[in-house]
């Protein structure tokens, strides 16, 4: 899931690329929303609610097992 | 009697939130007669290399006024029990309780929190500070690198201009029109503010959005509202977007 839209070898997202984390959640087999205090997209399934997504200073990186 | 109890780090990628753990203390204290809890907060710390967290870095902090004093070394006991035994599996969970009748100095506990969004801090510098102003804290497992967090999860939460609450508020259904006075009304709402400050009218409209959330500002939890210029009332809640920074 991490490879075709990373931007650098950490970085998946920045942390305001609503949209394409939002569209990118939606095709990811391995999305799962965090707890509801940890949620800060407005849609549902986006990478920035999923619980295997991990906040740095400049977006979010992956954390989840592609396999 | 008034506390404040902070945890945090206790969490690992598949386990239930910190938040989840504070919401169990809290039901804990009050089923065992000790005191009276208000509603849990969430605060963001800093994101950092150098900084060891799961995912977000964020600690959860609750009020408690304690019905006796002599409730204060059990609860401390039992909240420190209950982390050992909860946590996740690779957490570093940490917890400060505070007596803030006993807090030698708030702005200290205050200024610390606030570090903790902009500098990276460390272990030592925590218990330096907790011993000084008398104030508990303690590992429950791990590093205990989660004694940062809690600490400055309390000094957030004394601010009381840091954050959002726990969990979401029920209405009516999504698209409703309600006022600003029947916002009121809910138990976890002490004020309503227009997003950029403005203050609403009691009898002013608000079209209720999906996730209704509070965030803590001046010691209230707070629900934000915005203009609703394409809407069928002047005014609508803020979605969670526009809260991330609280």
């Amino acid at each position: 899931m991490k490879s075709a839209v990373r931007t650098s070898a950490e970085c998946l997202f920045g942390v305001e690329d609503w949209h394409s984390a939002a569209l990118h959640a939606l095709g990811c087999t391995t999305f799962r929303g965090d707890v509801d205090e940890e949620q800060i997209a407005d849609e549902a399934v986006s990478c920035y609610n999923c619980r295997y997504r991990r906040w740095l200073a400049e977006g979010i990186s992956c954390l989840a097992d592609p396999s | 009697m008034n506390l404040l109890v902070c945890i945090d780090d206790t969490d690992n990628l598949e386990s239930p939130g910190s938040g989840h753990l504070a919401s169990q203390l809290v039901d804990i204290i009050e089923a065992k007669g000790w005191g009276l809890c208000s509603f849990v907060t969430r605060h963001q710390l800093l994101v950092h290399p150098d900084i060891p967290y799961t995912s977000h870095n964020s600690a959860m902090c609750f009020g408690v006024t304690l019905k006796a004093p002599h409730y204060l070394a059990e609860l401390i006991t039992r909240a420190g029990d209950f982390l050992a035994k909860v946590a996740a599996s690779g957490s570093d969970p940490g917890l400060c309780v505070a007596f803030l009748e006993q807090v030698v100095d708030h702005q200290a506990l205050m200024a610390f929190g606030q570090s903790a969004k902009k500098e990276v801090l460390n272990k030592a510098a925590a218990y330096a500070l907790a011993k000084k102003l008398n104030i508990h804290l303690s590992e429950h497992g791990g590093t205990g690198q989660g004694v940062v967090g809690a600490l400055a999860g309390a000094g957030l939460r004394l601010g009381g201009n840091d954050g959002r609450l726990k969990g979401q508020l029920h209405f009516e259904t999504p698209g409703e029109v309600v006022s600003v006075a029947q916002l009121l009304e809910h138990s976890l709402v002490d004020r309503v503010s227009g997003l950029n400050g403005q203050r609403p009218q009691a009898g002013e409209q608000v079209e209720l959005g999906e996730k209704i959330k509070t965030v803590m500002q001046g010691g209230e939890s707070v629900l934000m509202i915005e203009p609703n210029p394409a809407g069928p009332v002047p005014w609508r809640t803020c979605s969670r977007k526009q809260l991330r920074d609280f």
